[in-house]
């Protein structure tokens, strides 16, 4: 693609582990991510997709192959790519509005602005009441919310969201996939999402690459062509929907069932 | 009277209690002492009731307020210079392979020899006078302070310093925003171990260069056989000490509340 805002070529990490071992956790992937769309990476646990988006994130260094972002190569983190991590990482230190005044802050913004522009970011994610909470306070709904308010807060082009709700329970997890999509529809950034989840990926997803068990290669790249502004509600009677979710599912089912090469 | 009041009545809240045991074992302490001190009756054992009343008066000469704050003065001087050097040494190490590789066979050495006995060679290079002792006072407390900055350092969450390195926050800004707020339980941890070494050291320190002091204090009462000052002097020291520890622990309290934090505090209500 040639106006891709990421673009990720020949991407290969390999891991010495600690008996000297090496261990292919990616090897030779290829992805392009068009400005403002959003990607799903789709595949079993240990396929190597968060070692991908560290690597994007600039966290963690390729073996080989390089990765450009909007057209610049990726030599270490950078603020135009906001990582959300499924632990949330939040500062616990800090209250919930100090949280997201952070990044803004550490750009430069004056403490007033910051915290104006923080509280419209709380508002958003509908956690203004509790602004001068800790985060030790919050259940992890919140928690993961405050997390996207705080990445959010430094406008970065490209979320990096890393299994953001794999650890909220089923309900907390449908509540927060609808908020993403309403935020995501507002301004629509460029979204790389990795998930276990199938369902989770087509709801949410413009594109889904289906990566292979370790080493981790791209097993298939489906584009999801379903109308948004989405709603689970609506999506769970839909023919192309179920679809999409079968023809991914038998994909994974398929990745389970294949031998790792040799 | 029905025996649920009487019950109710009888229940003494926790605080209280909390407080009145320490009262309590304390005051068995004295009485066990005073008991066998009666019973031995020898010069090297004074009473508890003669050493407790000593106290004031000791607490009123003025020459021994001064000593005492000299101690606290040197003690002073030398936790303040660990903690400026040994917490970024040790938080330094946590996060970075090769200083640790570096530097923990030298510390690993230094680690049982007793800092007391560092005493004579510092007295050799830097003399008999302050310096001497603030130095031993430093090292003494330095050991725990790198080791427990060292661990907390350690055990930072990766992902939080990622997301500090996304927000464009550059290493050295890191290891005192993110690593040192993250490792500050265990930091603090160090620095109640580093007080009482501090005051042991102190002692020590005085014992073997005399000079103004409360070390020297109490080897002067030794010496001229004034054994009720010898136990009023280990009492204000035993109560320094607690009453360090007491402010030290507030302080503690307030700098990492956000650790301990229960999350049964808050009920969120509705909202997932």
């Amino acid at each position: 693609m040639a106006n891709s805002i990421i673009l990720i070529e020949n991407l290969t990490k390999c891991f010495v582990t600690t008996d000297g071992r090496r261990h292919l956790a990616i090897d030779a992937v290829n992805v392009a991510v068009a400005e403002g769309e959003f990607v799903s990476i789709l595949g079993p646990s240990g396929c190597g997709k968060s070692t991908l988006l560290y690597m994007v994130g600039g966290f963690v260094t390729p073996s080989s192959g390089q990765i450009l972002v909007q057209g610049k190569l990726v030599t270490g983190p950078g603020p135009d790519r906001g990582p959300v991590f499924q632990e949330f990482a939040l500062f616990p230190w800090k209250t919930v509005i100090e949280n997201v005044m952070y990044g803004p802050v550490q750009q430069g913004m004056s403490r007033r602005d910051a915290r104006e522009h923080a509280e419209r970011l709380l508002d958003l994610v509908q956690l203004k009441k509790f602004a001068d909470f800790y985060p030790k306070e919050l259940s992890g709904g919140m928690r993961q919310r405050v997390a996207i308010a705080r990445t959010l807060a430094y406008q970065p082009a490209i979320l990096l969201m890393d299994e953001p709700f794999g650890a909220l329970d089923a309900h907390t997890r449908t509540v927060l996939q609808n908020e993403l999509l309403n935020i995501w529809e507002r301004d629509r950034k460029t979204v790389l999402f990795v998930t276990h989840g199938v369902d989770e990926a087509v709801f949410l997803s413009d594109r889904v690459v289906v990566m292979t068990r370790a080493p981790g290669r791209v097993k298939a790249v489906i584009d999801i062509d379903l109308p948004r502004p989405r709603r689970r509600v609506d999506l769970l009677m839909n023919r192309q929907y179920q679809e999409y979710v079968i023809k991914l599912e038998r994909l994974i089912e398929d990745v389970h069932l294949e031998e790792t090469g040799p | 009277m029905s025996i649920k009041s009487v019950m109710s009545a009888l229940v003494i809240p926790r605080a209280i209690w909390h407080n009145a045991s320490a009262f309590l074992s304390l005051g068995v302490l004295l009485l066990l002492w005073e008991g066998l001190a009666h019973y031995i009756n020898i010069d090297g054992f004074p009473l508890a009731s003669e050493a407790l009343l000593q106290v004031p008066v000791i607490l009123r000469e003025r020459e021994a307020l001064i000593s005492i704050g000299a101690s606290l003065w040197r003690m002073f001087l030398g936790g303040a210079l660990a903690l400026m050097i040994a917490v970024p040494v040790g938080l330094t190490m946590g996060r970075n392979q090769r200083t640790a590789q570096a530097l923990s066979p030298v510390l690993t050495l230094i680690y049982p020899i007793p800092k007391a006995a560092l005493m004579p060679i510092i007295m050799l290079w830097f003399g008999i006078g302050d310096l001497s002792k603030v130095l031993v006072i430093f090292v003494g407390v330095s050991l725990p302070l790198i080791y427990h900055s060292y661990h907390g350092a350690q055990s930072v969450d990766e992902k939080l310093l990622w997301s500090a390195m996304a927000m464009g926050m550059k290493p050295v800004e890191r290891l005192f925003r993110v690593v040192l707020p993250s490792a500050l339980p265990e930091v603090l941890l160090g620095c109640r171990v580093g007080l009482a070494m501090a005051l042991i050291v102190m002692i020590a320190s005085e014992m073997i260069a005399r000079q103004s002091g409360a070390g020297e204090l109490l080897f002067n009462a030794l010496d001229m056989a004034l054994y009720t000052d010898v136990y009023a002097i280990i009492i204000i020291l035993a109560g320094i000490g607690f009453l360090l520890d007491w402010v030290f622990e507030r302080i503690r309290s307030r700098l990492v509340h956000w650790a301990e934090i229960r999350q049964d505090a808050v009920v969120p209500r509705g909202r997932a």
